[in-house]
């Protein structure tokens, strides 16, 4: 080898040498020197803990059709940073499938930043189309949405839930903790063009689905209390109605139904006022359906029997300075007829005999003052005022309903206690909460809170409850052919800047077969127009429409031969 | 004194092993490869299946809801006025009501010596079942 060669190898291994050194350097200032930086960077760019949320349960009714659910949707986004160049183009062709404007479409698309949602609540079938169009900037996020294939069916008692899919308001709000899945997550890698590499998933924690709610609702039986406030809303013009359908020996609650309504798919558009649940929410004075109270009191106490005869003044009863009226005028009736024809001075006079202390002991018995423990949110416990804040003329009101609120779910309670033996039941509103496999993980049982009154009373109580749907009562409209109906009616004034209006709550509480109750049902209408408002001639019908259709739904074999029954178009 | 040293010829066995050896670490070296690849694939595979599982869960969970939509109450009388199908529950007078048969009635028809019509109507309340005649 000459010296010319020898130098040239030596300069190639003096560069190589340099080069390698170079590299090393280099290698030795990311791979030591950097490191924490680097790796952390790396791992950030190829790593990710995704959220998994767990899907919200069903709600149920009792016989296991769906009233509500969660599905899948997808939230469409857009990255402008990489939308603006095209957005003319991406607009156009976004636009049909979104059903948005071009413009406001464009606008978004060209917005600042790196991140704007175009649409959400989008379906997965849409999403399928605009992905098939391999646009790209354009992104999409799950989402769940609430949906409730009713729409309007039960919403008061149902519920809806926020954007959060938190409940808001009735079962979604009241179950919402076994509703709620559980979030879960998983930590995954990802390639180049942003896909999962799966096999490279190494940590993950499953979500869990919320469990399913099972109501003691009955659709049927909901669809036919909605049809009928429906038609006795289009009839009488009330500012409000309320229908409960419950089964008094297990207080199980079948049908609750509201008006004015809403749609729970849009529960946002609706107003506050229609949103609340009137049979839990609402109070008023209960009206002659109150009678049944003092009544039953004064005979669980023997202090009356259902033969003893009271004079009832003919119509006008002065006590502590102020007369008290009767609808009709009335002479001597006895304690079945102070029941059966309604009268106030009847009851008032029973008050007077049974004295404020025992009443008031009744009253708090029958659960009045306080709430049922229904399970939704937003009962309220109606108003009975202390002994120490009645006035003189309080034990002459009271009796006939007035001086004191319930809700409509209380009176259908106490209704429920004297058509069952005197026990007073707890109301439930959801029979079982059951995971996916069906396992039950909560199950309510009926439960008695209660006994205002022994089972005789109840007898009594029934013998003349029955008479109100006769042609001697108050309610003979209420009466449901060949079936044993018991029942009273009630007729309040509303009072309205404190003093009495000539404005009526409007009320029929029944229940049926008399003898061995099935059904009870409670019929509201708050300011009924067109003349008529007595309970008897306005609730009365609605009641005994609604009753038809369950006993026939039901199957309820009738207790007296059927002679003129009429063709009833239902749907089973 | 290097070109004189005399060469020592090869042992089969020893190159044999040596090539055993090599084998061993191609084998070994491709078994990792492939079962590298394999899971990959299997991920890749997986994937693709809780993709569709996925698809399918929220498919049916859509369905789950039109169903219902289209059972629900309000919907079929709608559709049976709109076709004026006549659709109605019987009337009372329609319908036969048969008493349920409880354990008296059993046991009635066990014995031997009994006809296989009961004398007596059970004393307690029967259940009834209700047919449209």
């Amino acid at each position: 080898m000459t010296t010319t060669h020898k130098t040239r190898a030596l300069i190639v291994v003096t560069c190589l040498s340099l080069m390698f050194t170079a590299l090393g350097g280099r290698l030795v200032q990311l791979h030591v020197l950097r490191h924490d930086e680097l790796s952390s960077q790396a791992a950030a760019n190829r790593g990710q803990v995704v959220q998994r949320q767990g899907r919200r349960g069903e709600i149920r009714d009792c016989n296991g059709n769906l009233l509500a659910n969660s599905q899948s949707v997808r939230i469409v986004c857009a990255d402008p940073s990489i939308t603006t160049s095209n957005a003319g183009v991406v607009a156009a062709k976004l636009s049909p499938l979104l059903k948005m404007d071009v413009a406001v479409l464009q606008a978004k698309l060209t917005g600042p930043g790196q991140y704007v949602r175009l649409k959400q609540k989008v379906d997965e079938e849409t999403a399928q189309q605009i992905r098939s169009l391999k646009l790209k900037g354009i992104l999409f996020e799950d989402q769940y949405l609430r949906t409730y294939p009713h729409g309007t069916l039960a919403s008061h008692y149902i519920g809806f839930v926020d954007s959060d899919h938190k409940g808001v308001q009735g079962i979604e709000s009241a179950m919402n903790q076994y509703l709620e899945g559980v979030s879960g997550y998983e930590v995954i890698e990802r390639d180049r063009k942003g896909r999962e590499i799966r096999a490279l998933r190494t940590e993950g924690i499953e979500p869990r689905d919320g469990y399913h709610v099972v109501l003691t609702l009955d659709q049927v039986i909901q669809h036919v209390a909605e049809t009928e406030l429906e038609k006795a809303m289009s009839e009488f013009h009330p500012q409000a109605g309320v229908i409960i359908v419950s089964r008094p020996k297990t207080g199980e609650i079948l049908a609750m139904s509201c008006r004015p309504t809403f749609d729970l798919n849009n529960a946002g558009a609706a107003l506050a006022d229609a949103r609340r649940n009137r049979c839990i929410s609402d109070v008023a004075e209960p009206g002659s359906t109150f009678k049944i109270v003092v009544c039953s009191g004064a005979m669980n106490e023997r202090i009356v029997t259902l033969q003893d005869r009271f004079d009832c003044h003919n119509g006008a009863f002065l006590y502590a300075g102020r007369i008290l009226h009767d609808a009709h005028p009335y002479g001597i009736l006895p304690v079945e007829g102070i029941l059966y024809k309604s009268s106030n001075i009847g009851a008032a006079v029973v008050g007077l005999k049974m004295g404020a202390p025992r009443l008031y002991e009744y009253i708090r018995r029958y659960g009045f003052g306080r709430k049922t423990g229904i399970g939704l949110p937003g009962e309220v416990s109606g108003i009975a005022h202390p002994l120490a804040s009645w006035s003189s003329l309080s034990i002459t009101r009271i009796p006939m309903g007035h001086e004191i609120a319930a809700t409509p779910i209380q009176m259908i309670m106490a209704m429920n206690a004297i058509s069952n033996g005197g026990k007073l039941m707890k109301p439930i509103v959801v029979k079982r909460v059951v995971d996916d496999a069906g396992r039950v993980i909560l199950e309510n049982v009926p439960q008695q809170v209660g006994q205002p009154i022994s089972p005789a009373t109840t007898a009594m109580m029934t013998t003349a409850l029955r008479r109100v749907t006769t042609a001697e009562g108050t309610a003979p409209k209420a009466a449901v052919e060949g079936y044993d109906t018991a029942g009273k009616t009630g007729t309040a004034q509303k009072i309205e800047g404190g003093q009495y209006v000539r404005k009526y709550y409007s009320s029929f509480i029944g229940y049926l077969p008399a003898s061995d109750p099935e059904l009870s049902i409670l019929v509201s209408l708050d300011d009924p127009s067109g003349g008529a408002y007595y309970g008897g001639s306005v609730s009365g019908p609605v009641f005994r429409r609604v009753a038809e259709k369950v006993v026939e739904y039901l199957g309820m074999p009738p207790q007296k031969p059927v002679t003129n029954s009429k063709q009833m178009a239902s749907v089973r | 004194m290097k070109h004189n040293r005399k060469r020592e010829p090869l042992r089969v066995g020893t190159v044999s092993r040596a090539v055993l050896a090599c084998v061993c670490i191609a084998v070994v070296g491709v078994a990792y490869v492939w079962q590298k690849n394999q899971i990959y694939r299997l991920g890749d595979e997986l994937k693709k299946r809780e993709a569709t599982a996925s698809a399918a869960e929220k498919r049916n969970t859509m369905l789950a809801a039109q169903l219902a939509q289209l059972k629900s109450p309000a919907l079929l009388e709608a559709r049976c006025q709109q076709y004026g199908l006549g659709l109605v529950a019987p009337r009372e007078q329609q319908m036969v009501r048969l008493p349920e048969p409880g354990p008296e009635w059993d046991a009635k028809l066990l014995a031997p010596s009994s006809g296989f019509v009961p004398s007596t109507v059970p004393a307690k309340k029967p259940a009834t079942r209700t047919v449209a005649r």
